[in-house]
């Protein structure tokens, strides 16, 4: 059998998969359409004929260093067995004389500007893809999600939260009704054109509650709770009941833009993705690259909720000037409190830490990211580390009534 | 090369047979490098971003090819030879799993999550053993091909530490309510409603029953570990050849006795540097104790953290102690039939060294060193085994064995952090 034209023949051993005796073999490559075919020319019996393998049937090791290959290369013939040829740059010169094509992985091993190429394309597609798709694809998977699990996964949220810090309201029932019918108002004067789930009609209830200091939140499926302790500095402040409805427009915005259950699939995409992808770097990395996305999509949402509100406070002809001026305020308030009382402070807000982090609540007066907002704001990294938009720049944007990013609404 | 192992020829009866002529030392060579491994980790991370994680299979298969091809064993490289799309098919089966355990635990279906969570752990063993057949299946030696070939019920009944530890925690727990009545009442109260329960009296007998407890834990664990390892060699073939296994479980216990030993060592080291340390840093603060309030808690806060920290770094070399010495038991007394004996010269102090140099610098360059840490200690484990192989290295006959494993047994041994290379 005469040596196929334009392919050198290398020397080999062939392990034939029954023993582990080698059996001298010539190995040569052929052009194929697919890619280089393997023919195996035994050497041991004479007049046999040779073997040839198609691309698809053979086992191609890759080439890890161009400089240094290794002392020895396998080919992997699957149910033939194995061939081992010590001539390993001309192996690959022949691969490459018979029209290998090598994949991407083996392009990056080998070839500095590939890498280079691949690391930029990484970096650029992982920040488009974090920054604009997954919050996208939340926004899509939550059409899918029923109205019954949200209400499930509130009524456990808030079961949860009234057995540890949440008791029940010290409000009297007569300014409790009072502003549960503000609130029935708004939700009555709410338009229908500002609903990015145009079939999502949650029943919007208010709650009032005491503990967790001067705060409010919403649970998924509609239920939204103020803490006595927000009507309370609202009238210390001597600021109007329209500051108070600010706020629940606000949560009413968290609501109906469904972002509990956005934040519940984007922190999946993030924990699963970044786990994954850099899971194999270090816990610290992955762990830390996907907090601080979800810290991301949280102040997004927050500046969501506030356009929510400034729109439906502009369209109900209320002034959202003193919801800005309560936020500062009870900043201002609490900041000065750690000043007194930091331990028991401490203490509490720790306790208070666990039930608010649960995914189910998604809680935009989160006492602890705002404790020293205003030096934190000035500071882009504490930035990156906070839930929230910097309260001075939120402030100022509600007294003026509109703000850059909700240009949509 | 001919004075092999001619102290355990006399221990053992049927190794008269091991003549000493006509035996050839082959040591393992590593022929890879750190510099290289990088290049292959640092492709397989970012194929792993730009593809969402989804590259994670061909990853394993690019890392697992890495250190065979580049291990030689008498001379000849290994082979891992597992099918791209098995591989895949198994993560894809892996991810759904995971995904549905993720809704489940995350909308509340305390249900689903306990009945997921127990067929977990009642298939841990089945999990083990196709992992296993996976491993040594794939694995190609001259041809070769290793296998696993030990039945599932083996594998069961191998497990019973698993099943008796589940049994002594159930010992001690009704155990504790009998020797304290009032014990039970407050499990009961808590149970009830959250009102806060008085703690009952700590007796002796309650102590001795709950270090009773944790010592049985411990011996199921390390007869868990003896069992599988076992298993494991008598049932691994090369070609026709099965494996030999000499160890027994009393150099197991040792082995753990040992470790313990360097752990308390080691504790015992850092309290008293750490002791030093912040003596004088309290000595420092105690001037200016106006301002402390703040950052008391600060402080506090910090040395927790810093405390679990130190835990995984005071924990590391005995981690790595029994690594070495139970990489020693196993390479010194295993063998393939009569064909092969393994020796193995890996120095347990600097195996410690090595690992402990290589998480500081891991953790220094936040995970940047680990290919290059990886590749060392691999190499170092590799390269201290000598194979002795008698009659040469082409007398192993084959079964031969076309079928290949399936990829979900690799899959989620990953999950349960088992690694191929190692």
């Amino acid at each position: 059998m005469p040596a196929p034209v334009n392919t050198d023949l290398l020397q080999g051993r062939w392990f034939d998969g029954q023993s582990s005796r080698a059996r001298p073999v010539m190995v040569s490559l052929r052009p194929t359409p697919q890619g280089p075919s393997l023919v195996l020319h035994p050497l041991s019996q004479p007049g046999a004929e040779p073997v040839m393998f198609a691309w698809k049937d053979v086992g191609w090791p890759e080439a890890w260093n161009e400089h240094k290959p290794q002392p020895r290369v396998v080919v992997d013939l699957r149910d033939h067995g194995s061939v081992e040829i010590d001539a390993v740059s001309d192996w690959r010169a022949a691969l490459a004389a018979a029209g290998e094509r090598p994949g991407l992985a083996q392009r990056m091993q080998t070839r500095w500007p590939v890498l280079l190429g691949v690391t930029a394309a990484a970096v650029i597609g992982l920040t488009l893809f974090y920054r604009y798709g997954t919050p996208w694809a939340a926004t899509q998977l939550t059409r899918f999600v029923p109205l019954g699990w949200e209400t499930s996964v509130a009524e456990n949220v808030l079961q949860q939260m009234d057995d540890g810090t949440l008791k029940p309201s010290k409000l009297p029932k007569e300014r409790q009704e009072q502003l549960k019918a503000r609130f029935d108002a708004l939700v009555q004067q709410t338009p229908t054109t500002m609903h990015r789930y145009p079939d999502y009609r949650p029943p919007l209830s208010l709650e009032f509650r005491s503990g967790m200091g001067a705060n409010a939140f919403a649970l998924p499926g509609g239920k939204v709770v103020m803490t006595d302790g927000i009507v309370k500095a609202a009238a210390d402040k001597g600021l109007p009941d329209d500051a108070l409805v600010g706020v629940l427009a606000h949560e009413i915005g968290h609501v109906v833009y469904r972002h509990t259950t956005r934040m519940v699939v984007e922190q999946g995409v993030l924990n699963m993705g970044l786990g994954l992808a850099l899971g194999d770097v270090s816990a610290v990395v992955s762990t830390g690259a996907s907090v601080l996305t979800g810290l991301a999509y949280s102040r997004s949402h927050e500046r969501e909720a506030d356009c929510y509100a400034i729109a439906l406070m502009n369209h109900t002809a209320l002034p959202t000037a003193p919801m800005g001026k309560l936020l500062l305020a009870i900043a201002h308030d609490e900041e000065e409190e750690e000043n007194k009382k930091k331990e028991q402070e401490k203490a509490g807000q720790d306790k208070t830490a666990a039930p608010k982090a649960d995914p189910g609540a998604s809680s935009p007066e989160r006492a602890r990211q705002r404790k020293t907002a205003e030096e934190m704001a000035s500071h882009p990294v504490w930035s990156l580390l906070s839930s929230h938009p910097d309260t001075v720049a939120r402030a100022s944007e509600l007294e003026k009534g509109h703000a850059p990013h909700c240009t949509k609404n | 090369m001919s004075q092999v192992s001619s102290d355990r020829d006399s221990a053992a009866g049927p190794m008269s047979t091991f003549m000493p002529q006509n035996i050839d030392a082959h040591p393992m060579e590593f022929t890879g490098s750190g510099g290289e491994y990088f290049r292959v980790w640092i492709v397989n991370v970012l194929l792993s971003i730009v593809t969402l994680g989804i590259y994670t299979p061909w990853a394993r298969r690019r890392t697992a090819q890495y250190f065979y091809s580049h291990t030689l064993v008498a001379g000849s490289p290994l082979e891992f030879t597992a099918q791209q799309r098995k591989m895949v098919m198994g993560f894809v089966l892996l991810m759904l799993i995971t995904l549905a355990y993720n809704i489940a635990a995350n909308t509340g279906q305390d249900a689903a999550v306990g009945v997921l969570l127990l067929t977990g752990a009642v298939l841990s063993p089945l999990i083990w053993g196709s992992a296993m057949r996976f491993r040594l299946g794939v694995t190609r030696w001259r041809g070769l091909r290793l296998q696993f070939t030990a039945h599932w019920k083996e594998v069961y009944l191998a497990s019973w530490p698993l099943f008796a530890l589940a049994l002594v925690w159930f010992g001690v727990f009704f155990g504790m309510q009998i020797l304290s009545p009032e014990l039970a009442d407050v499990l009961q109260e808590v149970e009830d409603e959250a009102a806060n329960p008085k703690m009952p009296s700590f007796t002796p007998a309650m102590g001795a029953l709950l270090l009773l407890g944790l010592v049985l834990t411990v011996l199921c664990f390390i007869r868990l570990e003896y069992n599988y390892k076992s298993l494991l060699v008598l049932k691994a073939q090369v070609g026709a050849e099965k494996g030999r296994w000499k160890p027994v479980y009393m150099d197991f216990v040792k082995v753990w006795l040992a470790t313990v030993a360097v752990f308390v060592l080691t504790v015992v080291g850092f309290s008293v540097l750490i002791g030093v340390l912040a003596g004088s840093s309290i000595a420092l603060f105690a001037g200016q104790s106006s301002r402390m309030g703040l950052w008391m808690i600060l402080v506090i806060i910090v040395s927790i953290i810093a405390g679990i920290f130190m835990l995984i770094l005071a924990s590391a070399p005995a981690r790595a102690y029994r690594e070495a010495r139970m990489f020693q038991l196993m390479w010194n007394n295993i063998g393939v039939s009569h064909v092969a004996r393994f020796k193995c010269h890996l120095k347990s102090g600097s195996y410690v060294g090595l690992r402990v140099k290589n998480m500081l610098l891991t953790l220094l360059t936040l995970g940047l060193y680990r290919p290059f840490a990886r590749v060392s200690e691999y190499r170092m484990k590799c390269e201290s085994v000598t194979l002795h192989v008698k009659g040469g290295v082409e007398q192993v006959a084959g079964a031969m064995v076309r079928q290949q494993q399936g990829g979900l047994g690799d899959a989620l041994a990953d999950a349960a952090g088992l690694d191929l290379i190692g």
